[in-house]
């Protein structure tokens, strides 16, 4: 009793059954990589191991969830002319902000994802969220709704660099699965090729397991 | 007239916020940044040099690495990394030279170790540069890096320089393969190679007549 009052007390902010359904879209029904296929540019280069793609996946919640809501708060006050350069504004800010920090206290990881923290600047998903979500959304729910879109591209990500470092190296987190005395280190998976394959086939299994909707006409 | 005086209000405020936000983000994370970077040169010239470390060695002890097997000397314009192995010898068993230069889109920076007779190339590390990913940032990588071992920075004439020439031309022990498809970046490597050749073969010379 208690419990089911204290779900509806913290969905109260974020208008009841949407917040769910918000989560939905985000991770499933309208997945930014696997339904809308966008922003897959980096999910491509950062999969070759699951590390590199986890982190990559950490990053893009956490600026997701932070630009979403602030710009959510900023929405009324934001000339409507401007508001394009502000939104990429702000997400550089919290990519810049997650880039020096892991440069601090994460320095091989860093050096491993190179460009592509910097390059979340340019992911179609977050300037996507914001213009599409953020800015007609009270804070709470766009919060809800950059960190579930944040979530679906991380569990993609965390997918596919799972199944390309097995198939590539016969390990997974850098621990050998497979011994490397049996096992031939499959190159195809390791290079950019794989993470076409990988994410063309998880494309086509989730959409043939529950097809999108066609969008309701107004 | 008023929502654009409004529009340029709320850019500048907005602008000043997020400068604020940045800089002190950066001067937070500064110092660790930094002595990351540190390690990083570190490592470079340890492994080019041929020191042995361990390569999961922290930053700490790295440095201590460093310090106990690396003698730095400033010879006129050249800085000079010499490996005195701890407790073996006195004799330096390599030399390294600094490396930097401008790339395509930014600096580059490396490390060059010398075989004692300060000819033969005992390894190449490249330690910063912003190339192309895939094309020029091949510097990087390790088969290119690989084929300078062994090589000499001078020619069989004796003329101080290095060259870079494209795939598939026979190859003397005075150049390597340049990188296909990233003919810019191979040619400033070149030209940095050769500063550094040029720089070497004075600082030779002033080794010989001291002998």
């Amino acid at each position: 009793m208690t419990a089911t009052n204290r779900v509806s007390v913290t969905c109260v902010g974020c208008a009841g059954s949407k917040c769910r359904e918000t989560i939905r879209a985000g991770v499933h029904t309208n997945n930014p990589i696997l339904v809308q296929v966008i922003g897959i540019c980096s999910a491509l280069a950062v999969t070759s191991k699951l590390e590199t793609a986890l982190v990559m996946g950490i990053a893009l919640i956490l600026t997701a969830t932070l630009s979403c809501f602030f710009m959510s708060l900023i929405r009324n006050i934001t000339p409507p002319r401007i508001r394009m350069i502000v939104e990429i504004a702000l997400i550089s800010v919290f990519v810049i902000c997650f880039d020096q920090i892991l440069k601090a206290v994460y320095w091989d990881m860093s050096k491993q994802l190179g460009p592509y923290v910097g390059l979340i600047i340019t992911n179609c998903i977050l300037m996507g969220r914001l213009e599409g979500f953020a800015l007609q959304n009270p804070p709470l729910l766009s919060l809800v709704d950059g960190f579930a879109n944040g979530l679906g591209y991380a569990l993609v990500l965390a997918i596919v660099g799972c199944v390309r470092e097995l198939v590539g190296s016969g390990s997974l987190l850098g621990f050998a699965i497979l011994p490397e005395s049996v096992y031939q280190t499959n190159l195809l998976f390791v290079l950019a090729p794989g993470a076409f394959f990988t994410m063309g086939l998880l494309i086509w299994i989730v959409n043939a397991a529950s097809p999108p909707k066609p969008e309701k006409k107004p | 007239m008023r929502s654009d005086v409004r529009t340029l209000f709320f850019a500048a405020a907005f602008g000043t916020t997020c400068a604020l936000v940045l800089t002190a983000v950066s001067r937070l994370a500064a110092p660790y940044r930094s002595a990351n970077e540190k390690a990083e040169e570190m490592r470079n010239y340890l492994s080019a040099l041929g020191v042995p470390f361990d390569e999961k060695a922290s930053a700490k002890a790295l440095i201590e690495i460093f310090d106990r097997n690396v003698v730095v000397q400033t010879n006129g314009r050249l800085r000079i990394y010499a490996f005195v192995p701890a407790g073996v010898s006195q004799e330096a068993m390599a030399f390294a030279v600094p490396l930097a230069g401008m790339g395509l889109w930014g600096p580059i920076k490396g490390v060059l170790a010398l075989e004692p007779d300060l000819r033969t190339i005992r390894g190449l590390r490249f330690y910063q540069q912003e190339e192309t990913p895939g094309l020029g940032g091949e510097i990087g990588a390790e088969w290119f890096v690989r084929q300078f071992k062994g090589k000499k920075l001078v020619s069989f004439t004796g003329e101080p320089g290095f060259r870079l020439v494209k795939k598939g031309m026979p190859l003397d022990e005075n150049s390597v393969d340049a990188i296909t498809g990233a003919t810019m970046t191979s040619e400033r490597v070149q030209t940095i190679l050769r500063d550094v050749a040029a720089k070497v073969a004075e600082e030779r010379g002033r080794h010989d007549r001291n002998e």
